[in-house]
């Protein structure tokens, strides 16, 4: 075959490794030492996705204090908490840290963790791709947040409208630092999402259809293609404003001719699928949760995928309902009117469908059974809401005022957010093998539900008022201080459940050791993801299951007689996995994920600061790029799942002639009865990538 | 454990074997995935389809900002464009993706020299488009029409400077590519990496396609 | 292996392939064809005059450029990019994201009235 050159960096893939001796520092961390060693070189979607939920997290505190401050500011009128100057900063940071560092990441947390899982696969496509996709989140993250270390933050509003977001207005650096914070986490997305496609279309296990899928692995289908086709628009008006404010193009240039509304539009052409895929992850946790608390598939599984889909669509369609007071015209406010109207039709679906999952059945309110509900109750409500916004003549009253405000916090927050809270509760077993404690937990939902609809319940009222968004302060005398202070009050409720919840991880897992093991279904569970152990194994199955319909798992533990009455046939043991396998073949960890990352705010800085080191910063870009590139898939003898490993450490990753499930010569698992293989020789795992 | 080391050492000429007696009985060997499409295939042209939004929306802008306006300091776009020196270079550009299909040709057979004329051939032409650009871009800045000038020269020089990275991207991917070949590191079983190259080149050249006809040639 | 030129490449090289890839002499006439549709194109450039796109204040010329600028875009996507032997679905997917591009534009410039005289 071809030469192996005995170079320092790489071999091609499928090459004999045994006679490759790699220099030291560029060897692919193998057996990291160091647990911090194993998150921070990991490339295994779990890890990655639990990252994301933890960072996720933590920009949430961020978000949420920004939050306080503004609900402080507001409690009175002539508020002196926050100059004019600061508020703005400070709604602008709340805004964009809860969109893109907050409800995104947590999405794509699931994203991570759960899909592959749901599709029985072993890993992404690209895991290294996956892990240069956090780390790429975070390093934006922290750099768009560095700006209040930097002489403040943005503060021309999370949708930074030109000619605002210029130099003339805003002429410190905060908007540059969110400008190139976001181009950096918009790498972080798209790259996310190329890979989560390819994984969905192509890593599927046998038998699992597309119609087969579970529909949260549908949603996050939805979400990559939306993201894959969105963030490039936001990508292109970023370049503009960056160019316009660090090289003085003329794009948002009144004085040259430079238009506002290219700005309006090419924001809200992401902006508006940007919001649809910030809710669909939710809809498909909610999808999954419903049906295993009321006993029940979940109602019209089409209308679900076809809805799922169809929001996508009509998504891209309906941009300009952000712009009604914009200038537009009669004729674009008529017809974005009505693509508004209509793109209620698909969401009513999927609240009808899971109304009918509950309908009629054995409703057990559990923690996330409560989250679910409640997302379904509040997006409905912030639903409404949006289809009196779609009324032109009724958004110009609406459109500035509270009452947007209190709109999107009934579909992000009771909507998403609740969702995600469902969601953790329901999958915390699986990633880290105990329960949350319930009795906190419904304190925590309940609380949690309070202190929401305390906070952006007189939202309404008071936009209807006619109080303004996005102003520091009001007046006395206006009837606004009320509902205000109630606002103000919620908001702390709403922070109070917070904590909670936060304590509640801690407690549980301190409790957790004199508590049972919840095992691997302990919400008998409908998807083969409960039939692994929690936590879940690094190489997630073994063996690869085959499915034969939706639901597959549950299938295997219960039969509906003719009369359908589900009875059960299998215990949870015989129809679980065990997880003792071991010589199970994984993509090894590597180094230049992270490194590429950090690169990119090197970059960002030098653009603000000065050129040199943004030169420093491509540098260590284009080093991580080949390093990449020329990295050797696996470590030799690295990249092993399970518990024992017998081989020889330079056999290149060998399987483990031991292992009773049969594993074949190439280091794959057995699949269950794959009818394509009846000479003993087995269908391989689906190919994962040595590019990515 | 021996034996699965033999097996092991011995699976790239098994895999082969295998594959083509397959492909003798069946026809073709699908990549193991659900698509029968390799990973990084799929991934290239569903990041090209993402490609579409971002020129597109820079055509926008370049269409929006195109016309003169009397404020306007320096010459209009359309008063510095050179037609029959642009059209020099898109020939060049266009003859560049016919020599990346006939590398990708050529390491399909297991030509590996003429994989390297033609990789080398696609980086020259893809060059002398770029030395052209630059050549292009001096003259315009003479002639008045810098980046700064007006609404339409950024908007002209953002979207053809966007195209123009994306093509030196190429080149060092090709020269990349080429030095790989030329250490042996690039055999006949990863010729999908020369067509996934080609498929960003390909994709480089229809936008200066759509590009040479809606900046240059239209009205 | 190495010296075949004269035969078609065996679609089990190819990845994802449905039918055989073009062989190289079908690659140089497609790419003359492309080589003449550029000539059309500069021609228009070169004699403006020419009855084929001179009707209509511009709108001729306009049609003409468009029409080519298309036929080559789809010429050189089919064959030198192989959707035209590939699997279908890399078709849809690129054509998504094509398609869409092309929609969602054009209705941000419809609503700028750049169609139209006198637009800012």
């Amino acid at each position: 075959m071809a030469l192996v050159e005995p170079g320092p960096l790489a071999i091609t893939s499928g090459e004999d490794t045994s006679d490759f001796t790699p220099l030291g520092v560029f060897a692919r961390p193998v057996k990291p030492r160091a647990p911090w060693r194993a998150w921070l070189f990991t490339v295994d979607h779990k890890k990655i996705g639990i990252m994301y939920g933890a960072a996720a997290m933590f920009f949430f505190i961020i978000g949420g204090s920004e939050a306080l401050l503004i609900r402080a500011q507001l409690w009175a009128p002539r508020g002196t908490l926050l100059s004019a100057e600061l508020y703005n900063q400070v709604f602008t940071m709340h805004g964009t840290t809860m969109v893109f560092l907050v409800v995104m990441p947590i999405g794509a947390a699931f994203a991570n963790y759960l899909m592959p899982l749901q599709i029985g696969a072993r890993d992404v496509a690209f895991p290294r791709i996956n892990a240069f996709s956090f780390w790429a989140f975070l390093a934006g993250g922290l750099f768009l947040n560095s700006s209040w270390l930097f002489g403040g933050g943005a503060d021309g509003g999370w949708f930074m409208y030109a000619p605002n977001s210029g130099v003339l207005f805003s002429p410190g650096h905060g908007i540059d630092f969110w400008n190139l914070g976001l181009i950096i986490t918009g790498i972080a997305s798209l790259t996310g999402a190329v890979n989560l496609i390819v994984t969905v279309l192509n890593l599927r296990c046998p038998g699992m259809s597309l119609m087969r899928m579970p529909i949260f692995t549908w949603m996050t289908l939805v979400t990559q293609f939306l993201l894959l086709f969105a963030i490039p628009v936001l990508t292109a008006a970023q370049f503009l404003l960056m160019f316009d404010r660090l090289f003085g193009a003329n794009f948002f240039n009144v004085k040259s001719g430079g238009n506002p509304l290219l700005w309006e539009h090419l924001f809200w052409v992401f902006g508006h699928p940007e919001v649809y895929l910030m809710i669909l992850p939710a809809f498909g946790l909610v999808s999954e949760i419903l049906p295993v608390f009321a006993r029940k598939p979940i109602f019209g599984y089409p209308f679900i995928v076809f809805s799922g889909i169809a929001i996508g669509f009509m998504g891209w369609g309906v941009w300009a309902h952000h712009m009604f007071v914009s200038g537009i015209g009669p004729i674009s406010v008529t017809t974005f009117s009505l693509t508004t109207m209509f793109i209620a039709v698909p969401t009513g679906v999927k609240i009808l469908n899971w109304t009918a999952t509950m309908w009629g059945g054995k409703l057990k309110f559990t923690t996330p059974m409560l989250f679910s509900i409640g997302l379904v109750a509040m997006f409905t409500i912030g639903g409404l809401s949006g289809v009196t916004h779609s009324v032109a003549p009724a958004d110009t009253q609406q459109t500035d005022t509270y009452y947007i405000v209190a709109h999107f916090h009934y579909v992000l927050f009771g909507g998403a957010f609740l969702g995600f809270m469902g969601g953790m509760y329901f999958f915390w077993p699986k990633a880290f093998g105990y329960l949350l404690n319930e009795a906190l937990g419904k304190t925590n939902f309940w609380l949690m539900l309070l202190g929401f609809n305390l906070t952006f319940g007189p939202m309404h009222i008071l936009g209807l008022q006619g109080m303004s968004r996005r102003i520091y302060t009001y007046d006395a005398g206006y009837g606004f201080e009320i509902w205000n202070k109630v606002a103000t009050i919620g908001a702390f409720t709403l922070a109070s459940s917070v904590a909670l919840f936060l304590f509640n991880i801690f407690y549980s897992r301190a409790k957790a050791k004199n508590l049972p093991a919840p095992g691997p279904d302990p919400w008998d569970a409908r998807t083969i993801e409960w039939m692994i152990p929690s936590p879940v194994p690094e190489y997630n199955y073994d063996p690869i299951p085959t499915v034969t319909r939706i639901d597959d798992f549950w299938y295997r533990k219960y039969e509906e007689t003719p009369d359908h009455r589900l009875v059960r046939t299998h215990t949870t043991e015989e129809v679980c996995q065990t997880g003792d396998s071991t010589g199970v073949h994984l993509p090894s960890p590597s180094y230049w994920p992270i490194v590429l990352a950090f690169g990119l705010p090197l970059v960002a800085y030098g653009l603000i600061y000065t050129l040199w080191l943004s030169m420093l910063g491509g540098l260590v870009v284009v080093a991580a790029i080949y390093g990449w590139a020329l990295e050797s898939p696996d470590a030799p003898g690295g990249a092993h799942g399970g518990h024992d490993d017998h081989h020889e450490p330079d056999s290149g990753g060998e399987a483990d002639p031991s292992l009773e499930a049969g594993v074949d010569a190439t280091g794959g698992a057995v699949s269950e009865s794959d009818p394509s293989t009846d000479d003993g020789a087995v269908a391989d795992d689906r190919e994962v990538e040595t590019v990515g | 454990m021996a034996p699965l080391l033999m097996i092991e050492r011995l699976r790239p000429l098994a895999e082969s074997a295998i594959k083509e007696g397959l492909a003798a009985e069946f026809g073709h060997v699908e990549a193991n995935t659900n698509t029968g499409i390799s990973n990084t295939k799929l991934a290239m042209w569903i990041f090209l389809a993402s490609e579409c939004l971002l020129f597109g929306g820079l055509i926008t802008t370049y269409l929006l900002y195109k016309t003169p306006l009397t404020i306007e300091q320096g010459p209009a776009p359309k008063q510095v464009y050179d037609i029959p020196f642009t059209s020099v270079s898109s020939f060049v550009l266009l003859m560049s993706s016919l020599t990346m299909v006939l590398a990708v040709a050529a390491i399909e057979r297991g030509d590996h020299h003429r994989l390297r004329t033609w990789l080398a051939g696609t980086a020259l032409l893809g060059g002398t488009f770029i030395a052209g650009q630059i050549y292009e871009f001096t003259a315009f800045k003479s002639e008045g029409m810098g980046y700064t000038t007006s609404r339409s020269s950024s908007a002209f020089y953002t979207l053809t400077g966007f195209h123009g990275v994306h093509v030196t991207v190429g080149i060092i991917m090709l020269v990349s590519l080429l030095l790989l070949s030329l250490r042996g590191r690039l055999p006949e079983h990863r010729a999908e990496t020369v067509e996934v190259v080609g498929l960003y080149w390909h994709f480089v050249d229809v936008v200066w396609i759509v590009i040479f006809a809606v900046v240059y040639l239209i009205p | 292996m190495s010296t075949e030129t004269a035969t078609t490449i065996p679609t089990d090289a190819l990845d994802g392939a449905d039918k055989a890839y073009p062989r190289e002499r079908q690659y140089v006439w497609v790419a003359l064809a492309l080589g003449a549709l550029t000539c059309i194109e500069i021609a228009t450039y070169a004699a403006p005059g020419f009855p084929m796109w001179s009707w209509g204040d511009k709108a001729g010329l306009i049609t003409v450029l468009m029409i080519l600028m298309a036929v080559k875009f789809w010429t050189v996507a089919y064959f030198f990019m192989h959707l035209k032997f590939d699997k279908p679905i890399l078709t849809r997917l690129f054509y998504a994201g094509l398609v869409l591009a092309v929609l969602v534009y054009l209705a941000v410039l419809t609503m700028f009235n750049v169609w139209w005289p006198g637009h800012h």
